[in-house]
């Protein structure tokens, strides 16, 4: 795995500098690209079969489906409890996203492209910052441009057409025909991993990336590795690396051991909790994860143990979704607000039994009915806590009423 | 290659033909299907946050957002499966969740979408949930009362603030389930803001002056037309018991708070029977003691002797009658130009707003001279505002530096500029050039100025100059602020070629060469130094013209006569009779008829229809030819600081519209000033 690893900077925690990060190899043979001609670099690109390393995975060669946008939009805004290998990407590896940014630039025949990073990153956006003065100094940009905008941020900027609206100076809220047009022109959007991960792809070859992983996902992937392990750590694995040896090896293993756990997220907290029956012989892929009805997402895993309140846990993740809502649509607004009171009663097991299945048709409808993906992500955890931990719940239901004298025991 | 602008959909398995870019609601909406929608108007940008328009698309895997989905090619649409109304219902399950059920105590109840849609589409039973979301009571200033609590977030008058008033002063802070719709000043200071209490569809934003005052099953709703400005709004009055308790526009319309909120100055200051002045002492009087009195005087006077005015808001039938009348009395001096305006009458064109409200859509430059459209007429100041969205659209002003809601080159306050214009001189007149159809809009800043009529000839020449006057293109306009001055304009009722016109009147009753002065509804001319003339004031109103009378004879106001009026784009428009006039007020032209048979020159009509038979209704708007031109020397416009909710008699007598300019002009005029500077700079 060592010598397939792409971001050899996060293990190492190095020097950012363009000259540390030439030595490393990045900007080294870019000119030689960007003379092969777009089409070259769409062509390696499609053979890779490089998917979005985000929410839903898309094929970045589908999204470059028209063969040209004016602008490349890098989505650096939509950080999801859980994940931070964003943040480690532009702390370590800033030189490939700007390379990467460069491109995909030139694949599609762009001439801006805009950073949107997250007004918390103070320090990501400095190191950005001053990658980019470096590179500019060095005229390695051309004609290109590249702008850092710093944006209120918000896990609703991951749908797409929010970020624009956010790009545009407006609210961020999602478009409701799902334009995706940056002040009036075509734009791709990729978020940050997907694009850095391109100009290591573009010079050791289509070929070696689609040699990694499994069928449907290729190449390697970033995991941020928290909760209850030993070592919580951001590391580079191939696809379709089994969860238990990745925690194993690069975690420290579960606190208390593999005994003693319970759940895990396995890629941002919209992806909803998988008990430890299923985490067994789980594999880290897009396929093996949708096969158990979640998501690879962001690559964002949260381990817990059994000490953890998982039900408070869902009510602390529904309290976040609460606050992240844009406001929009009825479903996502009210609804979330919603859920986060119901499960605050429900933590305590004040409720009834009845209270559990107006949850599941509240999160369904929400999910169903909501104006962009937001809802279904507000709803996942909540879906999957009632899936694999309803005993828990209408156990807890069942003392609280016990405690209050309302039932027999 | 030819663009397919026809295509081929299905609806409900019912096959439709429907154009290209049109969204599915529309489609459904063309086809009388009907999708409930409470987010979504016509007129304003699409939210989709309602969700109540959800349909079903066959092969799409959610349920789509049809007021936002365009129609494509093949597409089959289902609105009413079962996933639908389950959709429907839940989303007005999420919207009734934080409402508080006091229908009962709203005035929005019986008019209200999110009631009816709840009736026709909800689940007809409360689920139980959580604690109700409460909000900080709002202020929305004097016309628009908040019940925050109501509100369930259809963005709707955010975006009517935004884009068709153009101050963006109301916006929705926060976000989540905390946003809040909030007037950002505390204050909505827009002309046009009464228009957010229609568009609210859950009885967040309801009117101030009719709050607890009715509800919508109990009024009766009467069709007319609105004289607060030359616009001529169509209108619905709603009445309960002969009393108007509100008006509303017609359906997608917008009107301004002065249509909508003055009508309380009719049951003010109103002039119920004669009177005559005794000893300095108005007297009340019978109509035959009030006639004697007049004719006695103008027996002994000669014609030339005497003089009549007709107000801003006469109607055409007493303009003519009137006309009939002085024609036959043989006197010279009459005018209808309350305001003292330059207007030429030799052809319909010259005095009318000839682009027209819709064809402000179609023109590419503009060019406005002493006027201030937003304030003179707020809804066609919406119309520019439309057309400068639309983008491509340059706006050059000459006259008092103002806030028109839109960005615009200010080319100074000296009509001057024009001659520069003219000869090509100015950099606008590249930009006129360059347009394929200019206008220019001339108001009464211009028009009233000690140079109106050179200025005005100006104009003409700019306008033939720039070539906007063609057979498919009439691109010059006058603004009007009077809705009864293009009625009287079209019946001619100007000065003989030997008489006086406004000013001159004036000036002959100060220094006594006028010995009677006959006022029909003239109240916005400051009468003073009068006393050697015998004043006539008829009228609805006891304002600056029934100050100065020796004899009032009561006439009635809009809502109570049936008649015409003539808007200034030159559209024919009737008011009807909806309420009684107080007291033993009459029709004006009844007045007249019957003053006719007194002073011995009988005039033949008896009912309206026969007025109507006669009066010179013309929807021509040919302009004159071989205007000569006339050089502006000095070139000063008149500034003016009209108070928008003081114009005619009916507001100046409206409490709503008293308190409207203290709480609101000074915070207007305050925010026009910056406005304006945070544009230019």
């Amino acid at each position: 795995m060592k010598k397939n690893r792409i971001f050899t900077n996060i293990i190492d925690q190095g020097p950012v500098t363009l000259k540390a990060a030439q030595t490393r190899g990045d900007w080294g043979t870019t000119q030689e690209i960007l003379s092969k001609g777009s089409q070259w670099i769409q062509d390696q690109v499609a053979q890779s079969d490089l998917r979005e390393r985000s929410h839903g995975g898309e094929y970045v060669a589908k999204k470059w489906e028209k063969r040209e946008a004016a602008y490349i939009v890098i989505n650096a805004c939509s950080n999801e409890p859980g994940s931070g290998t964003e943040k480690y990407l532009l702390r370590y590896e800033p030189h490939k996203v700007i390379e990467g940014a460069l491109l995909i630039g030139a694949a599609l025949g762009a001439h801006t492209c805009y950073i949107c990073i997250r007004g918390e990153y103070l320090q990501e956006r400095e190191i950005l910052e001053s990658a980019l003065e470096e590179v500019r100094e060095k005229n390695l940009l051309g004609q290109f441009q590249i702008y850092i905008h710093e944006g209120a941020g918000g896990t609703l900027c991951g749908e797409e057409t929010a970020l624009l609206e956010s790009l545009e100076g407006r609210k961020a809220m999602p478009r409701v025909n799902g334009d995706r047009k940056l002040y009036g022109c075509s734009a791709v959007i990729h978020g940050v991993e997907t694009v850095a991960t391109i100009p290591e792809i573009l010079r050791r070859g289509a070929p070696w990336f689609a040699s990694l992983g499994t069928l449907h996902s290729k190449g390697t992937k970033l995991f941020s590795l928290s909760g209850h392990v030993e070592t919580p750590c951001v590391v580079e694995e191939e696809m379709g690396v089994s969860l238990k040896e990745l925690i194993e090896t690069h975690g420290g293993g579960v606190k208390g051991g593999w005994g003693f756990f319970l759940a895990v997220i396995p890629g941002g907290s919209s992806t909803g909790f998988l008990p430890k029956e299923i985490c067994n012989d789980l594999c880290l892929d897009f396929e093996s994860l949708e096969r158990v009805s979640s998501c690879l997402g962001t690559g964002g895993i949260v381990v817990m143990d059994k000490s953890t309140d998982i039900v408070r846990v869902t009510a602390r993740l529904a309290q976040f979704y609460q606050q992240e809502s844009c406001g929009k649509c009825t479903p996502c607004r009210v609804g979330t607000g919603w859920v986060f009171q119901l499960l605050e009663r429900l933590s305590v097991g004040q409720g009834e039994k009845e209270d559990l299945d107006q949850l599941q048709d509240l999160l369904q409808r929400m999910s169903e009915t909501s104006l962009c993906a937001f809802g279904g992500w507000a709803a996942a955890p909540v879906v999957s806590l009632l899936r694999y931990f309803q005993p828990e719940l209408e156990h807890r239901i069942h003392m609280y009423n016990v405690a209050s004298k309302r039932v027999k025991v | 290659m030819t663009e397919k602008t026809q295509i081929q959909i299905s609806i409900n398995d019912m096959p439709v033909e429907c154009t290209v870019g049109k969204t599915i609601l529309e489609v459904c909406q063309d086809q009388g299907i009907e999708v409930p929608t409470l987010c979504y108007d016509k007129s304003l940008s699409i939210s989709g946050g309602c969700r109540m328009c959800l349909v079903e698309v066959k092969g799409w895997e959610k349920l789509q957002t049809s007021c936002g989905i365009p129609v494509e090619e093949g597409m089959e649409i289902y609105t009413q499966t079962a996933r639908v109304s389950e959709a429907r219902k839940s989303s007005l399950d999420f919207l009734l969740m934080d409402h508080p059920l006091e229908c009962p105590l709203c005035d929005k109840s019986g008019e209200c979408p999110l009631q009816d849609q709840s009736f026709d589409y909800g689940e007809g039973r409360g689920i139980p949930a959580e604690a109700k979301r409460v909000m900080e009571t709002q202020e929305f200033g004097p016309l628009i009362k908040a019940s925050m609590n109501r509100c369930i977030h259809c963005n709707l008058c955010v975006r009517f603030a935004d884009e068709v008033a153009g101050t963006a002063e109301i916006g929705a802070l926060g976000r989540g389930d905390e946003t809040e719709i909030r007037a950002l000043k505390g204050v909505v200071t827009s002309e046009l803001s009464g228009n957010v209490i229609d568009l609210c569809p859950a009885g967040a934003l309801l009117s101030k002056p009719f709050k607890g005052r009715g509800k919508a099953w109990e009024m009766e709703s009467f069709e007319t037309v609105d004289v607060m400005d030359a616009v001529g709004s169509p209108i619905r009055v709603q009445v309960r018991e002969g009393e108007i308790m509100r008006i509303l526009p017609r359906e997608g319309e917008w009107i301004s708070d002065k249509t909508r909120f003055a009508h309380d100055g009719l049951s003010y200051q109103r002039l119920d029977q004669p009177y005559i002045r005794v000893e300095g002492k108005l007297q009340p009087a019978s109509w035959a003691d009030a006639f004697k009195i007049i004719v006695k005087k103008m027996t002994s006077l000669k014609p030339s002797e005497m003089a009549f005015l007709i107000g801003d808001l006469v109607d055409m039938e007493t303009a003519y009658v009137l006309r009939q009348l002085l024609d036959k009395m043989k006197v010279p001096h009459r005018d209808c130009r309350e305001a003292g305006q330059y207007l030429p009458v030799s052809a319909r064109g010259d005095y009318l707003f000839n682009t027209t409200m819709e064809g402000i859509q179609k023109a590419d430059a503009c060019l406005i001279v002493g006027s201030n459209p937003r304030l003179e007429a707020p809804v066609l100041n919406a119309h520019i505002r439309k057309r400068f969205l639309g983008g491509n659209f340059p706006v050059a002003l000459v006259g008092q530096k103002i806030d028109l809601t839109y960005t615009y080159d200010h080319l100074g306050t000296n009509a001057l500029v024009l001659k520069e214009i003219l000869n090509g001189n100015h950099p606008f007149a590249e930009t006129l050039k360059g347009a394929k159809n200019p206008m220019i809009i001339v108001g009464n800043g211009a028009l009233t100025s000690l140079e109106g009529e050179a200025i005005y000839k100006t104009c003409r020449a700019i306008a033939a100059q720039f070539n906007m006057i063609r057979k498919d293109w009439n691109g010059f306009n006058v603004i009007h602020t009077a809705a009864g001055c293009v009625g009287a304009l079209d019946v001619g009722f100007v000065p003989l070629k030997e008489g006086h016109d406004t000013a001159g009147i004036l000036r002959g009753a100060k220094v006594g060469t006028l010995k009677l002065l006959y006022l029909v509804g003239v109240d916005n001319i400051p009468f003073n130094g009068l006393e050697d003339t015998f004043v006539v004031y008829q009228g609805h109103h006891g304002d600056a013209g029934a100050h100065e009378a020796h004899v009032i004879l009561p006439g009635v106001a809009y809502t109570e006569k049936d008649a015409s009026y003539v808007n200034m784009e030159g559209r024919l428009q009737e008011a009807h009779k909806i309420v009684q006039g107080p007291g033993e007020a009459k029709e004006d032209w009844k007045i007249i008829r019957g003053l006719s048979e007194v002073v011995g020159h009988k005039l033949p009509y008896n009912t309206r229809e026969e007025i109507l038979a006669e009066l010179p209704i013309s929807e021509a708007s040919s302009m004159s030819k071989g205007v000569e031109f006339q050089e502006i020397t000095r070139g000063f416009m008149k500034e003016s600081d009209e108070n928008f909710y003081r114009t005619n008699v009916i507001c100046r007598s409206s409490p709503t519209m008293a308190q409207c300019s203290v709480e609101l002009v000074s915070t207007a005029q305050k925010a026009t000033v910056r406005g304006y500077e945070e544009v230019v700079s």
